[in-house]
């Protein structure tokens, strides 16, 4: 919407300059966008909210003003209101509406012997500071008075209408018409149309015909101003994707009380540009509705807004907004809201309303009174902070990825992509479905990565997993967890270069799961075509979620060359399981004594086997095991490895005596050889 | 030349090797020299046998105190050589080569900015709620009175998936969650992950997060809205900053207003950042409508709210001074690592 400075100052008495207007119009609601100097006025570009088309017209905002300073609004003092005659001697038509639902009022005035010309220096130059094109005095008026009154209005070359008839009606599927600005259009069933006998000479609300044009060859007009439904005219714009200032205001909602004065103030002005006299007026319909009335307790406000402000303030700006009030007995006030304010329907909106004139800048700020003791954060975000707490101890950098992706994606992870959820209206085929897993967005990120130069990552993500549950229409949001290493996890001068592998991943998600007083088991599965090795994770028996190497048909299409490893956890069952309570556990007074054992056995035997013989021989006086050392090679005959174990002993009650180690140390030595059939080096 | 001159004889000899000495090994032989089983010192103890006893007396005194004298001289000759040896390691050792750089952690950016809103809110008796992103028309839309078909629904372009089931355009259907679940009073944060059909460029993401917060009681009005948002400005942009309210039109809620802060850079002089007019917009709020306290079955006439929303994107662009939002989701580890 551009609001013209000086053409303004027709309507109400503005003192401030340019810049202060817009900010005095900023601060009340219109909020303006820029100001540009054209010639020697100034036009204002303001946004104008989609509840107050009545803000649409230089009118409705010089009533804004004039609430705002307090000052009077000065309508145009002719025309609007007075009503002019039906010359029944004149020219005659036939006024029909068909489509009553979609047109509730329509109006039609005849003005003959009209003279079409350039408009008077005046209205072109106020139209033109509009940005508007200047056709000729009587288009140029149509246009004035939609900008001043807000009343989109057409002219139609009366001559040109066939059969003498105008009918509002809905289209025929297929029926064209070529619009003013030259282009076909091809219109379906459900728009709306003003036609003659033969044809649709504008598309109603929105455009007029190009065949019905008001030209210099015009000499009789037939002016339309109506009301249309505006849902029609919103669906109709979409589809024929066209959208003009008359079809702006039509769909957000007109002043229904304006459609004849409008008329009226065009007519007149019209014959004052363009010479004529006014002939026959057809109204078909009454769009007005009856007036709404609001029963307002102005002693509310002070509490609502947390300000001060006298009753005779409050009715003050109510009636300088257009508003009638009337005192009741009860101190409350009965409000008559006006025809251009269809907005206001409840008393809160009559609040916003004196919150508006009143200034948001003059309410004060204060810190509410907070509402007593609750848990402000529930159990899982407490665990989801302490992950990234963790994790990023561990050393580990935090991505975000997109939750939309393509379709592939979903083919490429089968195995692990039930049920996606697929969007109907999709931006791109890359964000077709919402992500049914973490690892494509973590693989895309170090793919981006590694193709800029940085082949060390170490990146996790906490986001959620999406699919659906078809028949139940139930559509599922599970937190998780991705982790992704890949490259070198030591690269420096002191140590060399040491590459990432399955176990460096696992080690994170163990030092993870302790920290939530978790134990994670692994177990060796195969995530078909995704990962090898792999595992999957549990705790309590429950699976938890896999961890692997990915493998490389999955890579190639990320274009990575190295080796990717992965882990991906569901959250909403860690974060029921997790413990976040920190118990101190007592620090052993007796010294603990360590013994290594060299082990050779087949390569079949897995660590947690060994593990549970230890454990189970060792009884309590295990406190604990750790693997030192893995060979495997030449060394050692085929089919065979060699471990080395370091194992704990001590009790928290005295210290354990070297015999007592010993025996202790023989007797897991020969369980291991008795369950494991493993020899010592 | 008797015992006694032989000591002194010894001891000048002792004093000359010692002030030549300058390595840890020549200083053993000295020591095996002079108080050696089969040293200087021993032989020359050996001729005490043969002299008087006030003599032996005399002599054996002396040649005590040049014991001491000998091992005191060379302890202190030790200390003294491997301090130096020391000191000429520490001078040849290159400090500048680089240190191991151990592997630093770094938390996402928007997480950070979104963690920091949590605990003020938190800190100002906030609650921390959170919804589905997958959503039907009820808690997207008409329970936030934006009909179908309106205008109000130009700003709100919604991804359908089928049905009436979208991804959430806003976090404002928490909202309609927590007050079906929830009596007044109520005081909470929603922040979350929305989206909008948008294409990807550098000011637009059709994924980005929201954090939205409402509060609901008897007596909550426009003033604690604008001390609530006045409070979490400050604190989350300084403690200079201004905020500016003015009116607009949200159909969730009325009065409604935009919502300004001085510009963090120029502080409301006039800058690039913020287009030249000091201020930056950065949340939309207002009053509950009764229209939504309804459509959850709170009585309006009882209860009053205010509500809140803001972009994490837009906030953390501003904090960082970061100017392209696609930044964001290419978890570039250049990028990332800017977040310590």
């Amino acid at each position: 919407m551009k609001l013209s400075y000086n053409w303004l100052k027709d309507y109400v008495n503005v003192k401030a300059s340019p810049e202060e207007l817009a900010r005095i119009l900023t601060m009340s609601g219109s909020k303006v966008e820029g100001i540009a100097k054209v010639g020697d006025d100034h036009v204002l570009e303001l946004e104008i909210t989609a509840n107050r088309p009545d803000c649409l017209n230089i009118i409705g905002l010089a009533r804004e003003l004039s609430a705002v300073l307090g000052e009077e609004l000065k309508l145009p003092e002719q025309n609007i209101g007075k009503s002019m005659p039906d010359d029944k001697n004149s020219v005659r038509i036939e006024c029909i509406v068909e489509a009553p639902e979609l047109c509730p009022q329509y109006t039609a005035r005849i003005i003959t012997g009209v003279k079409v010309k350039k408009s008077s220096a005046k209205i072109a130059a106020r139209i033109m500071a509009l940005g508007m094109r200047e056709i000729n005095n009587v288009a140029d008026i149509t246009n004035y008075c939609l900008h001043e009154l807000g009343q989109p209005m057409h002219a139609f070359d009366l001559d040109k209408i066939k059969g003498g008839k105008i009918i509002v009606r809905e289209a025929r599927d297929g029926e064209k018409i070529v619009t003013i600005d030259g282009v076909e259009r091809e219109l379906k069933k459900g728009m709306l149309v003003i036609a003659d006998v033969e044809r649709p000479v504008a598309i109603a609300g929105i455009m007029g015909g190009i065949d019905t044009e008001v030209s210099e060859k015009t000499k009789n007009v037939l002016l339309e101003s109506a009301y249309f439904n505006l849902l029609s005219i919103r669906r109709t714009g979409r589809k024929l994707v066209l959208s003009t200032d008359a079809s702006y205001r039509y769909e957000r909602g007109v002043d229904r009380g304006m459609i004849i004065p409008a008329s009226e103030r065009a007519a007149a002005m019209i014959m004052g540009e363009a010479g004529g006299n006014v002939g026959g007026f057809y109204n078909v319909g009454d769009c007005r509705s009856k007036k709404m009335s609001i029963d307002f307790d102005p002693n509310k406000i002070n509490t609502t807004l947390g300000i001060d402000i006298d009753k005779k303030e409050v009715k003050g700006i109510l009636v300088r907004l257009g508003m009638e009030v009337s005192d009741k007995t009860d101190g409350r006030f009965t409000v008559g809201v006006p025809s251009f304010r269809e907005d206001i329907k409840l008393r809160v909106d009559l609040m916003e309303e004196i919150a508006r004139i009143y200034g948001y800048e003059n309410i004060p700020a204060r810190i509410p009174e907070i509402s007593p003791a609750v848990i402000r954060k529930e159990k899982p975000r407490q665990v989801k902070e302490k992950i990234t707490e963790v994790l990023v101890s561990l050393g580990m950098n935090e991505i975000m990825t997109y939750s939309l992706v393509n379709e592939s994606v979903v083919k490429r992870f089968a195995a692990i992509s039930v049920s996606p959820v697929t969007l109907m209206n999709p931006l791109s085929e890359d964000q077709r479905v919402m992500t049914p897993h973490l690892l494509d967005g973590m693989l895309k990120s170090i793919s981006w990565n590694i193709n800029r130069g940085t082949c060390d990552l170490r990146f996790f993500e906490i986001g959620k997993k999406y699919s659906v549950i078809e028949d139940a229409r139930q559509y599922r949001e599970i937190p998780a967890l991705c982790v992704g290493f890949t490259g070198f996890i030591r690269n420096n001068w002191a140590e060399g270069k040491r590459a990432v592998t399955f176990f460096d991943v696992k080690g994170v998600i163990e030092a993870l799961f302790a920290s939530l007083r978790l134990v994670p088991k692994f177990k060796q599965s195969l995530v078909e075509g995704i990962l090898a090795p792999s595992a999957v994770i549990s705790v309590d028996g429950e699976d938890v979620g896999f961890i692997g190497e990915v493998t490389g048909k999955v890579l190639k299409d990320y274009g990575v060359e190295q080796p990717v490893f992965v882990s991906e956890i569901k959250l909403d069952r860690l974060y029921e399981k997790a413990s976040l309570m920190d118990m101190y556990k007592a620090l052993s007074k007796f010294p603990f004594s360590s013994r290594d054992m060299s082990i050779l056995c087949d390569k079949t035997v897995t660590a947690a086997d060994m593990y549970d013989v230890i454990l189970v021989a060792g009884t309590e006086l295990v406190k604990d095991i750790r693997l030192v050392d893995v060979y495997e090679g030449d060394k050692i005959p085929s089919g065979k490895k060699s471990l080395t174990y370091s194992v704990t002993y001590g009790l928290d009650n005295r210290t354990l005596n070297d015999a007592e180690v010993e025996s202790m140390h023989a007797r897991i030595k020969s369980a291991l050889s008795e369950k494991l059939g493993v020899t010592f080096r | 030349m008797d015992l006694s001159d032989k000591l002194d004889e010894l001891k000048t000899k002792f004093d000359e090797a010692v002030s030549k000495c300058s390595s840890l090994r020549e200083l053993a032989d000295l020591r095996v020299i002079y108080l050696g089983r089969k040293g200087e010192l021993t032989q020359i103890l050996r001729g005490l046998a043969g002299l008087s006893p006030e003599e032996k007396r005399n002599v054996g005194q002396k040649a005590n105190t040049i014991k001491i004298d000998f091992e005191q001289g060379l302890n202190a000759l030790a200390e003294k050589i491997e301090n130096a040896e020391t000191v000429g390691k520490a001078k040849k050792f290159d400090v500048t080569v680089p240190g191991i750089e151990p592997h630093a952690g770094t938390v996402h950016p928007i997480t950070k900015t979104m963690n920091r809103m949590s605990e003020i809110f938190v800190s100002l008796g906030f609650r921390i709620a959170d919804g589905p992103e997958i959503e039907n028309e009820f808690y997207n839309f008409e329970a936030l009175n934006i009909p179908l078909e309106h205008p109000a629904r130009d700003g709100f372009d919604t991804f359908y998936i089928k049905g009436k089931y979208l991804l959430r355009s806003h976090t404002s259907n928490v909202q309609i969650h927590v007050m079906q679940t929830q009596k007044p009073p109520v005081q909470v944060i929603m922040p979350g992950r929305v989206y909008r059909p948008d294409a990807v460029d550098a000011s637009h993401s059709f994924m980005f997060h929201q954090v939205e917060g409402l509060m609901v009681g008897k007596k909550v009005s426009f003033a604690d809205l604008k001390g609530v948002l006045l409070a979490f400005c400050q604190s989350m942009f300084g403690p200079d900053i201004k905020i500016r309210l003015r009116p607009n039109y949200f159909p969730f809620t009325e009065p409604s207003a935009e919502v300004d802060i001085s510009c963090i850079i120029c502080k409301g002089k006039g800058c690039r950042l913020c287009s030249g007019n000091g201020w930056l917009e950065i949340l939309g709020a207002g009053m509950v409508n009764p229209k939504v306290f309804e459509a959850v079955g709170y009585d309006p006439e009882e209860y009053t709210g205010f509500a809140f929303g803001m972009g994490v994107e837009r906030i953390t662009l501003l904090l960082y001074g970061i100017d392209d939002i696609r930044l964001f989701y290419e978890n570039d580890i250049r990028f990332l690592k800017q977040f310590r």
